[in-house]
């Protein structure tokens, strides 16, 4: 990161949140939960079909995490908090 | 000996014997004490926002002016297993998780608590239970936060620390190893929360909400 000159103050509008910029819910593998559980999360709680949810839990399993949901910054806070009550590790963040 | 759990009708048959779901009921016990925050310091009591179930961290102006922040800050629980429940929302800005953790966690360890005894006030008693779709949903959630603590105590990082745990069980070594009976428990919980989950899940079980979510 660069210095800016001291005379130049960053206006703090930069840092407000634009709502066009998506957002997304990732779900980390870990070596507890187990692979049916995690594709019962996906379908009891997004209400994905089997197959979307089978699919989405063998990323977490094979590739270490997967996007299990995308939306507003509100939204995947909400999902985040949810997987935590199931006891996934899922954490939020914009969308790379 | 039959199936652990059982879809039956409209609800989940326990076929678990009574010193077994005792022990299960009293180790889901132990997990919600474990997530009890133990000496919380709210600061004033916003009775407005009790009555109204708001968390008063959420509420603006609830900071007395020029003491800094709303509320404070809510640190990460030390215990590895307690921050294994209650992990960060997010992995690479600390300032944000800091802010969901503030923001999170008073309430998740609440609904966290009341689940884990609502499943094991389900379990205890003579007769096998009949569960209903809450207490079996509570029950598969509180079997893996236990089985987070005790994999947490266990020392299981990766997938392969599981396998490895899974072949010292199976080879039934040194029974009076005190890892080893840590370990067939955790074994054991696991083979439970395989029926349960099954029995639970959609289109054989009943209870998806389908939909529970949309975004």
């Amino acid at each position: 990161m660069s210095v800016a000159p001291v005379e130049l103050e960053q206006p703090e509008q930069q840092e407000l949140t634009r709502p066009d910029v998506p957002w997304v819910t990732i779900v980390w593998n870990d070596p507890v939960n187990l692979m049916s559980y995690v594709a019962y999360v996906f379908q009891t709680y997004f209400g994905y079909p089997k197959q979307r949810a089978d699919k989405l839990m063998l990323d977490v399993h094979q590739k270490g995490r997967a996007v299990v949901s995308t939306g507003s910054r509100e939204e995947m806070e909400r999902d985040t908090e949810a997987m935590h009550e199931y006891g996934l590790w899922a954490t939020f963040q914009k969308q790379s | 000996m039959g199936r652990p759990f059982q879809a039956d009708g409209d609800g989940i048959r326990v076929g678990i014997d009574q010193d077994e779901r005792e022990v299960l009921a009293h180790l889901l016990d132990q997990v919600a004490d474990l997530l009890d925050p133990g000496t919380p310091d709210p600061g004033p009591v916003d009775p407005l926002a009790e009555a109204l179930g708001l968390d008063p961290a959420e509420l603006p102006g609830s900071g007395v002016e020029g003491s800094g922040a709303a509320s404070p800050p809510v640190a990460e629980p030390e215990d590895p297993a307690v921050a294994r429940l209650l992990p960060q929302g997010h992995r690479e800005d600390p300032a944000e998780a800091e802010e969901f953790r503030r923001l999170t966690e008073h309430g998740l360890r609440a609904r966290k608590r009341s689940s884990l005894r609502l499943a094991g006030a389900a379990l205890r008693g003579p007769e096998p239970p009949l569960l209903t779709a809450e207490q079996a949903q509570a029950l598969v959630k509180g079997l893996t936060d236990l089985r987070l603590v005790l994999g947490e105590r266990l020392g299981l990082r990766t997938d392969e620390d599981t396998e490895r745990l899974q072949a010292l069980v199976h080879a039934r070594s040194d029974p009076d190893d005190p890892f080893v009976g840590l370990a067939a428990l955790y074994d054991h919980l696991t083979w439970w929360q395989e029926y349960l989950v099954a029995a639970l899940m959609p289109p054989r079980g009943r209870f998806a909400r389908r939909g529970g979510r949309r975004g």
